[in-house]
């Protein structure tokens, strides 16, 4: 009797659990589809940032090229990149900045103007709020840690990159 | 506790002609490219999504880890194809595989089912071998 009913049962289930898959299937499918395309979009928003990144920029333009309201742009935005426009914004002029400063003979002025800020004091609070000092110490500071002019020193990379590759290992 | 990876390294052949490949036929962005005291350049890529996890893109050279010798050595491996640079995701094995095959990637294996999902395999334009699996 408990052997019968747990065959019935069984059978119900594997039915059951068919049916279900084969809806999944779809909704899967139909799915894929459309995160597809939305992400498609999506990178063309965020590409145009990349591109862009020197250029002011506003969220309501970046959306435009997404084809998405600027709210829901930067909702859809931070679930898939895991940083808002802006925050991804921030660390590409920031990183770039920070290449500027130590390869290039930029005054810290000019390195603000050629990564998108207008104000000096904003920049410079900015990226001390990112990288722990001030851009010119920054500088002084990697500078005279390198051995070379225009070269980061081997303490800006992973140190078992540097022993790795350089021989170095960070004092 | 160890809580997440953030670097990890892919020896290419060519630091330019790997750049080419991961940032224009992979998608995948471009983190870190530094040139660090030495002559050493520091490379980094990561797929869009995922810039916590950094992919170094490095070339076997004579230093102070490998003899001229090893360099050769790992070079030739790579080569071969007896490297294999792991396992990349994406939500549409089918899709990502045409799109990558219109550009011009090689693959060695199209989407095929398996236990874990489905996979594509490939061969960067060093050599290495990677799977491009949708869970």
């Amino acid at each position: 009797m408990f052997r019968t009913n747990t065959a019935a049962l069984l059978r119900r289930s594997t039915v059951f659990a068919q049916n279900l898959s084969v809806i999944f299937y779809v909704n899967l499918k139909v799915y894929f589809m459309a995160t597809n395309y939305k992400f498609k979009r999506l990178n063309a928003g965020r590409d145009y940032i990349a591109d862009n990144y020197q250029a002011p920029l506003s969220l309501a333009d970046i959306a435009k090229y997404s084809y998405m309201s600027p709210y829901h742009f930067l909702r859809v935005f931070k679930d898939t990149y895991g940083e808002t426009p802006n925050e991804f914004l921030i660390r590409l002029r920031v990183e770039q900045a920070k290449k500027m400063l130590i390869t290039e003979k930029f005054s810290v002025s000019e390195v603000c103007e050629k990564v998108g800020y207008t104000s000096l004091g904003s920049f410079s609070s900015l990226f001390l709020k990112q990288v722990g000092m001030a851009p010119t110490s920054y500088r002084r500071k990697l500078w005279a840690l390198s051995t070379e002019a225009y070269r980061f020193p081997s303490q800006a990379i992973p140190a078992c990159y540097a022993y790795h590759f350089l021989g170095k290992l960070a004092k | 506790m160890i809580t997440s990876i953030a670097h990890a390294t892919i020896y290419v052949l060519s630091q330019d002609e790997a750049l080419d490949f991961y940032k224009n036929k992979l998608g995948f962005e471009v983190g870190d490219d530094m040139k660090v005291e030495g002559g050493f350049r520091w490379l980094t890529v990561y797929p869009k999504s995922k810039p916590q996890l950094q992919l170094v893109l490095a070339e076997p050279k004579e230093g102070p880890m490998f003899t001229k010798d090893s360099a050769e050595k790992i070079r030739s491996l790579i080569e071969e194809g007896a490297f294999g640079a792991g396992v990349f995701e994406t939500e549409n094995c089918q899709k990502t595989y045409e799109e990558l095959v219109a550009k011009g990637v090689e693959f060695i294996q199209p989407p095929k089912e398996q236990l874990y999902g489905i996979e594509a395999m490939a061969i960067d334009n060093s050599g290495n071998w990677f799977s491009l699996v949708q869970r």
